[in-house]
């Protein structure tokens, strides 16, 4: 049986300052020294003109591209996984509804994945002691990650059928950026956007 | 007259019980069927409108449903009142959408067959045989079963029990429209009443059935 690590554990996360932007906007090219938040499209493209800006605008647009409450939400979404998943493992020896503790150890670990690699946190549901689903919907579509103790499966949806079945192995299951990629390609749980060059637009548009 | 054939036609309810099918405060559509693994099928539970012909039967089924979960878990001594059971409402879909589920890769068979369960007459299993030798995860086999049935859902009929009325909020005003959309019974008026007296000859008929059974 494969020994898979058990533990979630939330890894801190840098939250960039901002406050001394209130007073004082940074030149274009510290903006992008301090973290290449905004860059141009090409050498023809102008870049922002921070000094025809009201200060008012850089302050929120700003605070638009720095996510520490979508930080807070994504940490807090994972603990709520683990506690799910917990409480899964511990519903109480003889129920219908508890989880397998290797499946528990595989369901961990491909969560430890996922959060790794900035994936919304999936919804969780079981069909018994064998497996967990965790679950992402997009409208009425719909991908699911069945893990077991000694495999994962991918399933994509649509309200019509079913798109999509992929397996993966045991070996696989130790290399998450494996499975991870098909969950990406189907374009249902994309990784989410934390990073501060990534959440501004491009190029950046004043907020009125 | 044949009680116990179900055909393809006709409709199917899956009862709702919170906090079962829910994840919190919210509906949880993916935990709305549980499947087991008993006698060499995956089994599932519905209720055909055969033997719930009206909304009124379908909710007096649910709320036996609740009651009878919340008895055995007092008899269990795991009983805890705010994890009680309760009936919220219920969802259609047709026989044709269980047998469809024959389609899905390392299905063979797929069928919803009368079975009555617990004294509840109106009860019927879906029974799913897998693929011998399939190399398909079965796990994953049961996802798609879940994910087609919620799929072919219908609804919601929601419903408070006389015996919840003073709960508020009330569980059964988070239940979603079904992936078909709504649910209306749009059964003439006479067809409706002949359901009702049919209702009425196939119970006399399958407890006469029982009790021949038993002797």
């Amino acid at each position: 049986m494969l020994k898979l690590p058990v533990d979630i554990y939330l890894q801190p996360v840098a939250v960039i300052a901002t406050s001394e932007w209130r007073t004082a906007p940074p030149s274009e090219g510290q903006f992008a020294e301090a973290s290449g938040a905004f860059r141009r499209l090409d050498s023809g493209v102008p870049g922002p003109a921070f000094e025809n800006l009201p200060s008012a605008q850089i302050v929120r647009s700003a605070f638009s591209s720095i996510p520490i409450v979508w930080q807070l939400e994504f940490a807090q979404e994972y603990r709520g996984l683990g506690e799910a998943l917990g409480q899964m493992v511990d519903v109480g020896e003889g129920s219908d509804w508890q989880i397998e503790l290797p499946v528990y150890g595989a369901a961990c670990f491909v969560a430890a994945g996922l959060m790794a690699n900035l994936y919304p946190a999936p919804r969780v549901f079981g069909h018994g002691p064998k497996s967990v689903v965790f679950n992402w919907s997009q409208g009425a579509d719909n991908l699911y990650l069945t893990v077991s103790a000694d495999r994962v499966s991918a399933l994509v949806s649509t309200p019509e059928r079913i798109q999509k079945r992929v397996e993966f192995s045991e070996k696989d299951l130790l290399n998450p950026g494996f499975f991870l990629s098909a969950v990406q390609s189907a374009r249902l749980a994309q990784p989410v956007q934390l990073q501060l060059k990534s959440s501004v637009p491009d190029p950046m548009v004043p907020v009125d | 007259m044949r009680c116990g054939r179900i055909r393809n036609g006709e409709n199917l309810f899956r009862h709702c019980i919170h906090p079962i099918s829910f994840r919190g405060p919210r509906f949880a559509p993916e935990k709305i069927i549980k499947i087991e693994e008993r006698d060499g099928f995956l089994l599932a539970s519905l209720a055909w409108e055969r033997f719930v012909p009206t909304s009124k039967f379908v909710h007096d089924y649910g709320c036996r449903l609740a009651f009878g979960m919340n008895n055995r878990d007092r008899a269990a001594a795991r009983y805890k009142e705010k994890n009680r059971k309760i009936y919220c409402g219920a969802y259609q879909l047709r026989a044709d959408a269980v047998r469809a589920l024959a389609a899905i890769e390392g299905i063979a068979t797929a069928d919803v067959v009368h079975h009555v369960e617990m004294g509840e007459i109106a009860h019927v299993d879906v029974r799913i045989v897998l693929r011998p030798g399939a190399d398909l995860d079965a796990e994953n086999t049961k996802t798609a079963i879940v994910d087609r049935l919620w799929n072919a859902c219908r609804g919601p009929l929601r419903h408070v029990c006389s015996c919840e009325a003073a709960t508020s909020p009330h569980p059964s005003a988070a239940l979603i429209t079904g992936p078909q959309g709504k649910y209306s019974d749009n059964r003439p008026s006479l067809l409706r009443l002949w359901s009702i007296l049919r209702f009425y000859v196939c119970v006399f008929l399958c407890q006469r059935s029982l009790k021949d059974g038993q002797q």
